[in-house]
């Protein structure tokens, strides 16, 4: 993949990814329960990931959390959702060679895991509240679900983009 | 590989049972418990309210006011920029708790 290839593919992934952010903020989430939010864009952090690298998709993260931060115009959900995000994309990173790509899934898990961990931390640290950590058994069972919906969305993404670019060669 | 995951389906259904038991057992309480950087600063038995009633709590870096329901609290006001406090909606047990992170105001529904 050329260089400018390469950028052009990542500006639009973070494109789509910030647009799947901001539409899925727009919907009423599923279980009315704060910081349980499927997290569909992870598919698109998760799909750089595989598909263009760790750097390229951290890289997609971070714009798409600043970049959102600033249509959703909150500073204090910033914060948050980079703890969420740097902790998730280092624990994805970290497990991304040690999976086969067929069990792309549990990394997914792992990554949401680490997403609500760190949320979890900046929540403690900020607040100074740590009976909050009582809510980790609440937040772990809701990554997995997550966490295993969005990696099997990673999954069939990954394997109609690269049909795509196999038939146009 | 289909062992593999297996194997790793297994896992994650039995953590996130595990998790969703503990969540289950710590559900009840009907004490509203309010704190403002890291001290309790009020505490509402949520048993012993009959009509509903709003308190304002201040800082320096904001406020919010928060209805005492029976059997229920939920933050109805509040000057912070997200208002992620107010979408939360009443919370009714001590699954998750209501967090203003702006204002570091937290409230938990215990024992």
């Amino acid at each position: 993949m050329s260089k400018t290839k390469k950028l052009v593919v990542m500006a639009l992934l973070t494109a789509v990814e910030l647009t799947i952010w901001v539409i899925e903020g727009q919907i009423p989430p599923p279980i009315p329960v704060p910081g349980v939010k499927l997290g569909l864009a992870s598919v698109v952090t998760l799909t750089a990931m595989v598909l263009l690298g760790r750097r390229e998709a951290g890289c997609i993260l971070l714009m798409r959390i600043l970049l959102g931060s600033l249509f959703a115009g909150s500073f204090s959900a910033v914060l948050f959702s980079l703890a969420g995000g740097a902790v998730s994309w280092a624990v994805m990173s970290a497990l991304k060679g040690l999976f086969p790509e067929k069990l792309l899934w549990v990394v997914s898990v792992f990554g949401a895991i680490g997403h609500n961990v760190g949320q979890l931390l900046a929540a403690v640290a900020v607040t100074g509240t740590p009976g909050l950590f009582w809510y980790g058994p609440a937040l772990l069972a809701a990554a997995i679900v997550t966490g295993a919906f969005t990696g099997v969305g990673a999954m069939y993404l990954i394997r109609a983009l690269r049909a795509y670019e196999e038939k146009r060669g | 590989m289909k062992r593999k995951t297996l194997f790793w389906a297994a896992l994650f259904a039995l953590l996130a049972l595990a998790g969703a038991a503990v969540y289950a057992l710590r559900g009840g309480g009907t004490a509203a418990v309010v704190t403002l950087d890291g001290k309790e600063v009020d505490r509402v038995n949520l048993a012993a309210v009959a009509v509903a009633f709003e308190r304002t709590y201040r800082s320096e870096r904001g406020w919010n006011t928060v209805r005492f329901s029976p059997g229920g609290v939920a933050v109805v006001d509040a000057d912070c920029p997200g208002h992620d406090c107010m979408e939360q909606g009443e919370i009714t047990d001590g699954a998750i708790p209501i967090v203003c992170l702006p204002h570091r105001l937290v409230i938990e529904i215990k024992e």
